[in-house]
C-alpha cells in the first residue's frame, strides 16, 4: 500500500523531472521502492539517464538495477526493442543469472510467445518452486491469452501456499467477478477484509457483490457494509451512499407484507439520499435533476 | 578509599584504543566471510506454507468481527476441524526439529558455517586479549557505579577495593563485543548488522517447532467470540451523514 505522503512525495519529484528539475535517478529510485506502474514515465526518464554515459556510470552498479527497471517498463509500454537492448547488456555481464532469465522469459511473454514463455516459466519454477514472481507471471500469462479458467486455476495453485497475499487474493476476486461467479468472489472479498480491515475499497467491493447475489439476507448484510463503507470514508463515498438506497429499497420489496423493518433504517436511507443531494448540488449541479428522479423512483418502489 | 589511581596515557594509546580498533576490524571482517561463505538456501515449501497459514490464522482471529457470523463459521471449521482442518498437525507427522537437523545435511552444514565464523575469532581474539592484556586496568568511566557491576567491568582482576568505575582490560574487549552495534550498522548498512548477542538469540532459537505454533493458533482460534461489528456500523454511519448534513 502506497501511503498519502509518498504519494506526494513521488508526484511532486515527478512534477519536478517532468519540468527539467532533476532528481531523475530520485525518482526511479522511489518508484521501484514503492513498486508503482507508471512504466511510460520510468522509460521516458530512465532511458534518459541510461543513454547520458556520464549519469549513467555515476550510478554504479546500481546501473544495472536501472537496466531491469527499464526494461520491465518498456515491455509494460510495448517498446520491446528497448527492452531487448536492456536485456541483452544485462545477459553480456551476468551470463549465469536467472533474475535475467526471468527478464527473458518476460520479453518472450511479451512478444506473445506463449508456448516458449511457458517453457521458460516452468523450468524456472522446477528449480525454485516457490519463486513468488514466476507464479504471477503465470497468471498473468493465463489471463493474457484469455484463459481465465486456467488464470483461476494458476491463482488458486499460488495461493494455496502463498495464502496471506492479499493482492493474490484481489485478483482472483475480481476474475471471479469478471465471470459472475459473485459466490466464490464474495470469499475473496471476505479473505481481503480480515486482511486489511480497515480499508473500506474491500468493503464496498464485498457490498457490491452481495447486493448483485440478492436475497434478502444478503440484501441486508450488503447494507450493513455500505454504512461501514460510509463510517469508513466520513460519508464521502458516493457509491456507498447509492448502495445505500438501493438496497433499502430492495429490502423494502422483498419484505413487502412482512412485518416491517425499524425504522432506523429508512431514516439511513433518507440520511443517505440528502448527502447524495447535498454533494450533487455541490458538485455537479445540472446533473441533480436526474438524481432526484432516480431517489424518486427507488423510494416509490419500497 | 585510596586516592584516585592515575592511568598511564601509554595505557590508552597502547591498549584502549588498539582493542578497540581491533574489535570493529574484525566485525568487519567477519561480515564479508559470512558473506562470502553464505550460501542462497532454498526455503522448504511446507516452512513457508505453515508461515503463511499462520499469518491468515492470525487475520481471521483478529479481524473476526468484520465478516458474518456464517463466513466466520465456515472458516473456522476450515482452519480447525478435527479431520483435516489445516490447523491440525496429525500426531505421527510431529518431527522432531532436531532430527530433521541431522537428516538435512545441509542445515547442520550452514550452521557449522555461521558457528565457525562467530566461534573462531572470538576465540582468538579472547586468547590474544587474554595473553597480551591480561589483568590490567584500561579505562575509568567518569561516573561511579555499584558493586554489582563489578564482575561486568572489572572481570579478571580480583582486587576488591579498587573502585567500580575501573574498567578492565578483558571487560573492555567485552563491552566492545556486545556494544558495537551501533557502529556496525552505521559501516555496513541498517540490515547487516548483527552482533553477537542476536546470534546467541537465533542459536538457542533453533530448535523451533512449526507444529506447535500451529497447535497454538488452533487453540487460540477456537476460544474466539464472534461478535459482528457491523450491525453498529449502521448507527455509526447515521451518525456520520448527521453530522454531514448539517
Amino acid at each position: 500500500m502506497v501511503s498519502k505522503t509518498e504519494e506526494t512525495q513521488l508526484n511532486r519529484l515527478e512534477n519536478q523531472v517532468d519540468n527539467g528539475g532533476g532528481g531523475a535517478w530520485e525518482y526511479l529510485c522511489l518508484v521501484r521502492k514503492l513498486k508503482v506502474r507508471r512504466s511510460e514515465k520510468v522509460l521516458k526518464h530512465g532511458l534518459s539517464i541510461l543513454n547520458d554515459i556520464k549519469k549513467r556510470s555515476s550510478l554504479g552498479p546500481d546501473e544495472w538495477t536501472l537496466y531491469e527497471q527499464v526494461a520491465i517498463a518498456a515491455m509494460d509500454c510495448q517498446c520491446l526493442d528497448v527492452a531487448k537492448d536492456c536485456i541483452r547488456l544485462l545477459r553480456k555481464s551476468f551470463p549465469e543469472s536467472k533474475r535475467v532469465g526471468r527478464l527473458e522469459a518476460m520479453l518472450l511473454e511479451a512478444k506473445g510467445a506463449w508456448a516458449e514463455a511457458e517453457k521458460a516459466y516452468s523450468s524456472f519454477l522446477e528449480e525454485n518452486p516457490l519463486d513468488q514472481v514466476i507464479h504471477k507471471r503465470r497468471v498473468a500469462m493465463a489471463k493474457a491469452q484469455g484463459n481465465i479458467s486456467g488464470a483461476i486455476e494458476w491463482l488458486n495453485k499460488y495461493l494455496e501456499i502463498f495464502m496471506a497475499d492479499h493482492d493474490a487474493w484481489r485478483e482472483l476476486a475480481e476474475i471471479y467477478v469478471s465471470l459472475q461467479m459473485y459466490k466464490q468472489a464474495a470469499f475473496c472479498y471476505e479473505e481481503l477484509i480480515l486482511s486489511q480491515p480497515t480499508v473500506p475499497l474491500h468493503h464496498l467491493a464485498y457490498a457490491d457483490v452481495l447486493y448483485t447475489l440478492g436475497g434478502l439476507e444478503n440484501l441486508q448484510t450488503a447494507k450493513k457494509y455500505y454504512a461501514s463503507v460510509i463510517d469508513l470514508t466520513g460519508g464521502k463515498n458516493i457509491r456507498a451512499l447509492f448502495g445505500i438506497n438501493l438496497c433499502t429499497s430492495a429490502i423494502g420489496q422483498l419484505a413487502k407484507g412482512r412485518n416491517k423493518e425499524d425504522k432506523e433504517s429508512s431514516e439511513l436511507q433518507s440520511l443517505a439520499a440528502t448527502a447524495l443531494e447535498k454533494d450533487y448540488k455541490q458538485r455537479a449541479p445540472d446533473k441533480l435533476s436526474l438524481l432526484t428522479t432516480a431517489l424518486k423512483s427507488l423510494k416509490v418502489s419500497s | 578509599m585510596a586516592a584516585d589511581l592515575v592511568l598511564d596515557t601509554a595505557i590508552r594509546d597502547w591498549v584502549l584504543i588498539p582493542l578497540s580498533v581491533v574489535m570493529v576490524l574484525i566485525g568487519v571482517l567477519r561480515y564479508f566471510v559470512s558473506k562470502l561463505m553464505r550460501s542462497n538456501q532454498v526455503p522448504d515449501a511446507k516452512i513457508i506454507k505453515e508461515g503463511q497459514l499462520i499469518i491468515r490464522a492470525r487475520n481471521l482471529r483478529a479481524a473476526a468481527n468484520f465478516i458474518p457470523p456464517k463466513s466466520f463459521r465456515a472458516r473456522r471449521f476450515y482452519f480447525s476441524n478435527e479431520e483435516n482442518g489445516l490447523l491440525i498437525v496429525p500426531k505421527g507427522q510431529v518431527q522432531n526439529a532436531q532430527a530433521q537437523m541431522f537428516s538435512d545435511p545441509n542445515m547442520a552444514m550452514d550452521m557449522m558455517k555461521k558457528n565457525l565464523s562467530m566461534i573462531i575469532p572470538q576465540t582468538l581474539t579472547f586468547a590474544w586479549v587474554n595473553f597480551f592484556f591480561s589483568g590490567f586496568v584500561a579505562a575509568k568511566i567518569p561516573f561511579p557505579l555499584t558493586q554489582r557491576f563489578r564482575s561486568m567491568l572489572q572481570n579478571g582482576i580480583d582486587l576488591s577495593t579498587v573502585d567500580v568505575s575501573y574498567v578492565s582490560s578483558r571487560s573492555w574487549y567485552f563491552l566492545n563485543l556486545f556494544g558495537l552495534r551501533g557502529l556496525f550498522s552505521l559501516i555496513l548498512g541498517e540490515e547487516n548488522a548483527m552482533d553477537d548477542t542476536q546470534r546467541m538469540m537465533q542459536m538457542s532459537g533453533f530448535g523451533f517447532d512449526p507444529s506447535k505454533s500451529l497447535g497454538a493458533e488452533k487453540d487460540s482460534l477456537d476460544i474466539v467470540q464472534h461478535d459482528w461489528a457491523l450491525p453498529k456500523f449502521e448507527h455509526r454511519a447515521e451518525a456520520v451523514l448527521k453530522k454531514l448534513a448539517i
